[in-house]
């Protein structure tokens, strides 16, 4: 069950690497119009920071599974095993499940309120669905918590499995 | 006091290796409830979280860093890397001490793209380490040359750490001129932090090519001249080597450059182009597939969310850290210096090089720099001088034995015939051109100074 669940993580991952690819293209689009044919579009240019702001938030959770973000790691590279199983298991449940519980708990009305007035970008021009990409928070925090619990999971058994050996 | 205390109890949690962006956050985040309890500070100081993130989210000038990253990850897949180095090899090779100086031009110019010093000195020590030592380099010159030109991407534009500075610095100058008083204020930008390092940069590029090659003529034996038959094989097929080689980083690094100073395009509008420009040519020299394209899409998703996961986690922190008033109790003690802004600096300076040790880059610009540089900016330093010196204090810091970043990663991919005390010995000559670098920069501001003037007006 929980291992169907990430599937979901990865699978916004393979979107937000292919959102990369696409923020260049669309971002060298944008320069060549103005430069090109003096044509600008507020709408092309928030597109270009919706799928930024998709990457940096719905990518996170699968750099959590493959152990991308940076640890200081002068002590933990040189740790046996089960002691780096040790401080994943608490560090998500002391660390990660608080910092996630407070981010989705402290959006949760900022983002049901712009859900509320079906929030629309200030600029003419621009896109309708800030409530959308406010959203991201939401589903940010709750891929990091579910990315979580496969991380305490597995920690507990690495944590267990090698104390017993 | 609680914000200090706070302050040491996540370098403590640090080093047990939990990821960094989660520790900075998740301990501010108890000390903020340990506080609410006690009654110190009220929750409502932690009510701006949401507005913060949704700021992150659509920062203009951070878009900036994906397309940076994107750049830098496609030249790499492209093996653009590889044959800049052999081209230069081949080219400075008939000199003495000319393949150390190719490390050096080939890290100034492929560094600039990727800016994370992990990455870059991996890639240059899996490059051109055994290169060097097959043509009988000394271990510690070779190793010494490696780590400092994998540095210094840091320092040299377009480097996703000097966008990243650029952002910080650009907020705290608007802090301290409204702290001042003043309301019509000046900015500055990444654009102008670009054209400030370039000078610096390439006087330290410079610098560490002279001392090369005072080496090569003092002393021969550290780095040999290759033998006739290697220089033979080195000019076959030279020119064309060089022009396929040689200038396809060189005009997309000039490309970007130049459409920012020239004022053509932001820097995310140039990141943009120049990710552009990298995927063409790597199409060009048919390294490009759809197997490339994912990959790179996937390590730059995969950078980029580790980049912004430290922005988040580092502004929960200085969120609590400013709600038990540390932002004010770190003015108090900075203006409190002997000596004013001299003062003031070098004790920053003397503290970021120290957590320089434990911290990469990009978290000391996201925890330290918000906290002390509307202070020193205040103090009446200049916003672009103070990144670049910064930028190069870090940059040392990641060469400083024994707890440098750069020599742990470059002990990591080194063989095992360069010892530990081989790299210690050969970084010692290129930090001391570090801080030659740093006191000229502090003597003579104008270095970092005098190109954004005539730049930017």
């Amino acid at each position: 069950m929980l291992q169907r669940l990430a599937l979901v993580n990865r699978i916004l991952f393979q979107l937000a690497a292919a959102l990369t690819v696409l923020m260049a293209l669309l971002g060298f689009a944008i320069v060549l119009a103005r430069y090109g044919f003096s044509f600008g579009s507020i709408a092309a240019q928030e597109l270009v920071t919706y799928a930024h702001a998709f990457v940096l938030l719905a990518a996170a959770a699968a750099t959590l599974a493959d152990d991308g973000h940076v640890r200081v790691d002068i002590f933990y590279s040189r740790w046996p095993a089960s002691r780096r199983a040790l401080v994943n298991l608490l560090g998500s449940l002391l660390l990660l499940w608080p910092l996630m519980g407070f981010v989705l708990w402290s959006s949760w009305g900022y983002v049901g309120n712009a859900w509320i007035r079906r929030e629309a970008s200030a600029e003419p021009g621009g896109l309708p669905w800030v409530y959308l990409l406010k959203s991201l928070m939401v589903l940010f925090a709750a891929q990091m918590i579910l990315q979580g619990m496969i991380q305490v999971q597995q920690a507990w058994r690495d944590w267990r499995g090698q104390g017993a050996a | 006091m609680i914000a200090l205390l706070m302050f040491l109890a996540v370098c403590a949690v640090l080093l047990l290796g939990y990821p960094v962006a989660l520790t900075l956050g998740g301990v501010a985040l108890w000390f903020a409830l340990g506080g609410i309890v006690a009654g110190v500070i009220s929750p409502a100081e932690l009510l701006a979280m949401p507005s913060r993130l949704y700021g992150i989210m659509i920062n203009e000038t951070l878009i900036a860093v994906p397309l940076f990253v994107l750049m830098g990850v496609v030249m790499e897949k492209a093996r653009l890397a590889e044959d800049l180095l052999e081209a230069m090899a081949a080219a400075f090779g008939r000199v003495r001490g000319g393949l150390g100086v190719s490390v050096v031009l080939v890290g100034a110019l492929l560094a600039a793209s990727t800016g994370i010093v992990g990455a870059t000195v991996v890639t240059m020590g899996l490059l051109s380490l055994p290169t060097m030592l097959k043509r009988g380099c000394s271990p510690a010159v070779a190793s010494g040359t490696i780590a400092a030109a994998g540095t210094l991407g840091q320092i040299i534009p377009p480097s996703i750490v000097l966008v990243l500075l650029g952002d910080v610095l650009s907020s705290a100058y608007q802090q301290a001129q409204l702290a001042q008083g003043i309301f019509s204020t000046d900015t500055v930008s990444v654009g102008d932090l670009f054209v400030g390092a370039l000078i610096p940069g390439l006087l330290l590029v410079a610098a560490y090519i002279l001392y090369l090659l005072v080496l090569a003529w003092s002393r021969p034996h550290l780095l040999p001249q290759p033998g006739l038959e290697q220089r033979q094989a080195d000019a076959e097929g030279l020119a064309r080597r060089l022009v396929f080689g040689l200038a396809p980083p060189l005009l997309l690094i000039v490309a970007v450059l130049g459409s920012i100073m020239l004022g053509y395009a932001t820097p995310t509008e140039a990141a943009a182009v120049g990710a552009c420009g990298a995927m063409l040519l790597a199409a060009l020299r048919g390294n490009l597939g759809w197997r490339q394209i994912s990959e790179a899409g996937q390590q730059t998703a995969r950078i980029t969310a580790m980049v912004f996961l430290i922005l988040i986690g580092a502004s929960v922190f200085s969120m609590v850290f400013n709600a038990y008033e540390g932002d004010e109790l770190v003015h108090r003690w900075l203006t409190a210096l002997p000596g004013g802004a001299t003062g003031a600096m070098i004790c920053v300076m003397l503290l970021m090089f120290l957590l320089g040790f434990i911290l990469d880059f990009i978290e000391i610009t996201f925890v330290v720099v918000p906290i002390v540089g509307p202070v020193l900016l205040q103090l009446g330093l200049d916003p672009v001088w103070l990144g670049v010196m910064l930028a190069l204090n870090l940059q040392t810091s990641f060469l400083t034995p024994p707890f440098g970043f750069a020599l742990f990663y470059l002990r990591g991919v080194a063989p095992p015939q360069v010892s530990t005390p081989d790299i210690y010995r050969g970084v010692v000559p290129f930090i001391g051109i570090q801080l030659l670098m740093l006191l000229l920069l502090a003597l003579w501001p104008a270095l970092a100074t005098w190109l954004p003037d005539r730049v930017y007006g």
